[in-house]
């Protein structure tokens, strides 16, 4: 699988492989190699093929930042497990199930609220430990299934959400 | 993957957080700040007066400049003896000479003129086993009245008592892992086996002495008068006895010529696990002060604490769906990768079956485990014993027991009940085990046990006759909470060395870093396991 980068929004497909010197860039069929020196003195040459420029690059997380002719461009790795998962409307994560049998000490939404994803929906105990039960996304909830006091087992329905609109 | 955080770091909730957990950590500096520093005048007026070092400038003569040192147990003793013993009266920690990794003990002669306590015997066997466990080569810093006489019943003669210290002085030099001591005071009775069951020791003119017994002793013994030099000083024993190797002119040079001959010690090959270039976390440590909440009875998500752990807050989860009350899944510090082991909730049938599995899996791979404990507990009730909780619980302990890599624990809030078995609790040999300033131990909570107390209490009265008003019940349960309360935390579990030491939340990816660096100087056996009930 290659990896993805995002640049200026623009999706690209490549292969950076490691070899002796550095880096090799599979890109159609051929090989370009690929190197980014420092000097030491916090100014970095950047190779590609047989073109060697000077250039300074800083990584945050998954973006590089590269400087290289007065321009700066950002480079964006995006992580394939992330970009492959289906984001269909409609998922088993829409109805909010109790992690572990317990009693309900509180619910702070009623069907129709608006929430953010990781505001609190509704607080349990259960072995003397009590869990917030937090919103996985933004959504508008459908359904309470649980009042305050009531007891549930493992697994119980609590909070239903309507599910996210395409798009 | 990179763990995606859903805190709200500018949320009341976080900011509150925030302000109580900083709040603790600094309780916690400052209590390590004096049991480290403060002393009596009197007593470093003392030491003065004995042209002896203060045992701290003792440790930065004899470590590497601007090396770490991972200083264990430093509030050992903190609740015990009315807090006079601060440390337990010694130092002991991972540190750095001439490039060697090393395990240090130093005698704190500014403490009952280094006199061992219950407390600091046991604290000194852990180091000693610490160094045979990860065979780390040991300095002994030697100055020490020897054992507390009031208190000789709690330390000479069980196993784990004073006897522990020369057998494990004695195993490390069988496993070829050497020791060396530099007796800078007096070194009386048992004390005096420490230099002798080094392989190498350096004795300072003067200050330093070994003997069985002292001019006193002597005195009372056989009428003999002798000085302390004529008995044991540094001259008889390095020309005429042979108990000590090196004679040193001063402190100075002792520690100098200690220096020396750990250069001289062979730089043992580390165990070759898989390795990444190190990388900081993607989230700011600083944000776990917010994560972990005021209230020890409100959970939290364990992703959110291993994402400011590990190297570029990346995880592998396995098994992300199944069993979700633990958290597993693989990740770097350091660079080492890890195998991690988290409680999200209580223990259930899935979750321990979950576990089992990836410690074997662990353990096939040589992947060393960390575990993050904040655990209520198996889950109780019929449906979960007719599912047979105990026995997946059993088969979680035995796959704990059985494990061969490395394990590390950080107790990062509640551990109570076999829940702390499982996840690799202090009697399941993990190479090292730490907690945070707002941890709690405990057979169960300390509401749930008072209750329980109490109500017996209460019932035996009942039967007798009498009717308790709410008042009465209340004086009753109280003293009972209090004290349970008290039993269960942090400081108490941590001066009774049931830890390795507290600490600051942000300082542990820097302990775990050293901990698994410690660790990686021993071989891992090939795993082998009890029966598994089916």
């Amino acid at each position: 699988m290659k990896h993805l980068f995002v640049l200026d929004g623009q999706e690209y497909e490549l292969w950076l492989g490691r070899d002796a010197c550095g880096y090799r860039l599979l890109l159609d069929q051929e090989r370009i190699p690929v190197a980014l020196a420092s000097d030491g003195c916090g100014r970095d040459r950047l190779t590609v093929g047989r073109v060697s420029v000077p250039a300074l690059a800083a990584v945050d997380g998954d973006v590089v930042h590269v400087h290289v002719d007065g321009v700066t461009r950002s480079l964006r790795w995006v992580d394939p497990i992330a970009r492959y998962a289906a984001h269909s409307g409609a998922s088993l994560d829409d109805i909010i199930v109790a992690p572990m049998p317990g009693t309900v000490i509180s619910v702070l939404v009623e069907p129709g609220h608006e929430v953010a994803r990781g505001e609190t929906l509704v607080v349990i105990e259960s072995m003397k430990l009590e869990t917030a039960i937090k919103a996985p996304r933004d959504a508008t909830i459908d359904l309470v299934h649980v009042s305050p006091g009531r007891t549930f087992d493992r697994s119980a329905p609590l909070v239903t959400l309507a599910p996210a609109s395409e798009g | 993957m990179r763990i995606e955080s859903r805190i709200d770091t500018s949320s009341e909730e976080f900011r509150a957080n925030m302000a109580h957990n900083r709040g603790l950590a600094a309780e916690l500096r400052t209590r390590q700040n004096k049991a480290r520093f403060e002393r009596p005048a009197r007593d470093i007026d003392r030491l003065t007066r004995q042209n002896k070092l203060f045992v701290r400038d003792r440790l930065n003569l004899l470590l590497d400049p601007d090396t770490p040192f991972l200083e264990l147990s430093t509030l050992a003793a903190n609740m015990e003896y009315d807090g006079e013993v601060p440390g337990a009266g010694n130092v002991i920690g991972i540190g750095i000479i001439a490039g060697r990794e090393v395990m240090i003990h130093a005698d704190d002669a500014s403490v009952k003129g280094g006199a061992w306590y219950p407390l600091t015997i046991k604290k000194m066997v852990r180091a000693l086993d610490i160094a045979i466990e990860n065979r780390l080569p040991v300095v002994h810093l030697c100055d020490s009245a020897g054992g507390f006489l009031p208190l000789q019943a709690d330390l000479f003669a069980d196993k784990y008592y004073a006897g522990r210290l020369f057998r494990n002085q004695a195993i490390l030099s069988k496993r070829r892992i050497p020791q060396v001591a530099i007796v800078l005071g007096h070194c009386t009775a048992g004390g005096a086996y420490i230099p002798a069951l080094s392989e190498y020791n350096v004795i300072v003119r003067g200050t330093g002495a070994i003997f069985l017994g002292g001019p006193p002793l002597v005195k009372a013994a056989t009428g003999e008068e002798v000085t302390v030099d004529e008995l044991g000083g540094a001259d008889v024993h390095t020309r005429i006895s042979g108990t000590a190797d090196y004679p040193a002119d001063t402190e100075q040079q002792a520690i100098a010529i200690a220096r020396d001959i750990v250069a001289q010690f062979r730089r043992p090959d580390k165990l070759r696990i898989e390795r990444l270039p190190p990388a900081p976390p993607y989230y700011d440590p600083e944000e776990l002060y917010g994560i972990v909440p005021r209230d020890i009875k409100v959970q939290f998500d364990m992703r959110e604490v291993i994402a400011r752990i590990v190297d570029g807050s990346r995880f592998h989860e396995y098994q992300p769906a199944y069993g979700t009350t633990l958290v597993c899944g693989y990740a770097h510090i350091w660079g080492y990768q890890v195998g991690i082991l988290a409680n999200n909730g209580v223990l259930f049938n899935d979750s321990s079956l979950k576990a089992a599995h990836f410690m074997q899996l662990c353990n096939q791979h040589c992947v060393p485990m960390i575990f993050l404990q904040n655990i209520t507990g198996y889950m109780v009730g019929r449906d979960y014993e007719h599912r047979g909780i105990t026995k997946d619980g059993a088969k979680m302990i035995m796959a704990v027991a059985g494990s061969e890599v490395p394990k590390i624990t950080v107790m990062v809030n509640g551990s109570f009940g076999a829940g702390n078995y499982g996840m690799a609790g202090r009697a399941f040999d993990s190479r090292f085990l730490f907690a945070w300033p707002q941890h709690q131990i405990s057979v169960m909570g300390a509401e749930q046990a008072a209750n329980v107390l109490a109500d017996i209490k209460i019932r035996q009265l009942q039967r007798h006759g009498q009717t308790l008003t709410p008042e009465q019940v209340a004086a009753i349960r109280e003293p009972i909470l209090e004290e349970y309360r008290r039993q269960s935390s942090a400081y108490y579990s941590t001066s009774e060395i049931w830890d390795d030491g507290i600490l600051d939340p942000v300082d542990t990816r820097n302990a775990l870093g050293l901990a698994l660096s410690a660790a990686l100087n021993a071989e891992i056996d090939r795993p082998h396991y009890g029966v598994f009930r089916m």
